[in-house]
């Protein structure tokens, strides 16, 4: 087993950054708390320490999307989970500036009240039906805006 | 026959590339409109169905990834408050202790089993050494025990013999404690003339209904231990 005081060190130094990219994929404290305190179970076990810090953020990556593997097909749409493998290996960091680029455009490029609509429906997962009622618009001028907020930022990351 | 938004089009004087990318844009629209529909309340659609409108065209697919990122950077954009690491620490250990815990009496268990098996191996060990040895001493000898005289163990072993006596165990104790007790029972005295055999331990299982010369044999299967009778004395080299 490895040392405490080593891993007490790997703990301290890498916990927040792990949960923080276990809870950005599963969208879940509770979850993404497991998944880290599997991982730094099984370091305990080993006798040698991991080659570097970067192996315990591949290591929470690769057991969040085992995770989302095992959801079944309802649970992950209503959670906006990858429907299908996700076999990217750009490396982590370059995925969370990606995700900073998109909150990014979001305040910065869409205009009112797309902008509103696009958060509601994404930071507070309400419905188009509740987002109508809350802005006292038409559902289906709702599904519009959201639809053209969407399609305007693919095409704004498909030219990048 | 031309429907009354294709009329409409050509009448607005669209090229028919023009009038294709509108008929595109318009399904395109209609199949994310779904989507979004479907993740208002995928409970009202089965799991075939929702792959289904996921995995309409290639527009849709990227669609719904992008909702996925959209929603990681919703999260990844709320979820900046710091980590309390001394809390998440304490908690871990928590749940690390048990499994140490367990882990070190399971260490514990297997020293202990690991030790038995060595004297197990030892005592097999010894005793292959003497039987070895006993085979290759000359045959002059053998005979010489052989020819010890039977007649002398009878009086102990058959009055032993009636009653069912069970053998005696002795594990890890002293020669010194151990050889007395069974040499009282044959009436006979003990004379240790090496000190260090006195605090000798082994495993040694004593059946009473044996004979004296039998147990003495026994005894010089170990190794470091030579026990020789003469009449009513056992000494011990």
């Amino acid at each position: 087993m490895l040392e405490q005081r080593i891993l007490e060190q790997l703990f301290r130094r890498n916990y927040s950054e792990m949960i923080y990219l276990a809870s950005v994929l599963l969208g879940d404290d509770k979850e993404a708390e497991d998944v880290v305190q599997d991982i730094f179970l099984r370091v305990a076990d080993s006798d040698i320490p991991p080659k570097n810090d970067n192996y315990l953020l591949t290591a929470v990556r690769n057991a969040c999307l085992n995770r989302i593997r095992q959801m079944q097909v309802h649970d992950k749409v209503k959670g906006l989970m990858p429907i299908d493998d996700e076999a990217d290996q750009q490396p982590i960091d370059k995925r969370l500036e990606r995700l900073d680029d998109i909150a990014a455009y979001v305040d910065g490029q869409l205009e009112e009240p797309h902008r509103s609509i696009f958060h509601l429906r994404f930071d507070e997962d309400l419905t188009v039906s509740k987002i109508a009622r809350r802005l006292g618009l038409n559902p289906n001028t709702v599904y519009k805006y959201l639809m053209q907020s969407i399609q305007q930022i693919r095409h704004h990351f498909e030219k990048q | 026959m031309e429907t009354t938004k294709e009329r409409e089009q050509n009448q607005a004087g669209l090229s028919s590339a023009e009038r294709e990318g509108v008929r595109q844009s318009q399904t395109t629209n209609e199949n994310i409109r779904q989507l979004l529909e479907m993740l208002d309340n995928p409970d009202a659609y089965t799991e075939q169905q929702i792959q289904d409108i996921i995995n309409r065209d290639e527009d849709t697919r990227e669609t719904y990834r992008l909702m996925v990122e959209a929603k990681r950077s919703s999260r990844h954009r709320q979820n900046q408050k710091p980590v309390d690491v001394d809390a998440a620490w304490q908690s871990f250990n928590q749940k690390l202790q048990p499994k140490q815990q367990g882990f070190g009496w399971m260490k514990i268990a297997a020293s202990f089993i690991g030790v038995l098996l060595v004297s197990g191996i030892a005592f097999a060990a010894m005793h292959l050494v003497r039987l070895y040895q006993k085979q290759e001493t000359p045959q002059t000898e053998i005979t010489e025990n052989v020819t010890t005289p039977v007649t002398t163990l009878p009086a102990d072993t058959l009055t032993k013999d009636t009653v069912t006596v069970q053998p005696i165990i002795y594990d890890n104790i002293q020669l010194e404690k151990m050889l007395p007790e069974i040499a009282a029972h044959y009436d006979v005295k003990v004379i240790f003339t090496n000190d260090e055999a006195r605090q000798l331990r082994f495993r040694f299982v004593w059946n009473p209904q044996q004979g004296i010369d039998q147990v003495i044999s026994d005894l010089n299967q170990f190794e470091r231990l030579t026990v020789i009778r003469k009449d009513n004395q056992i000494t011990v080299e």
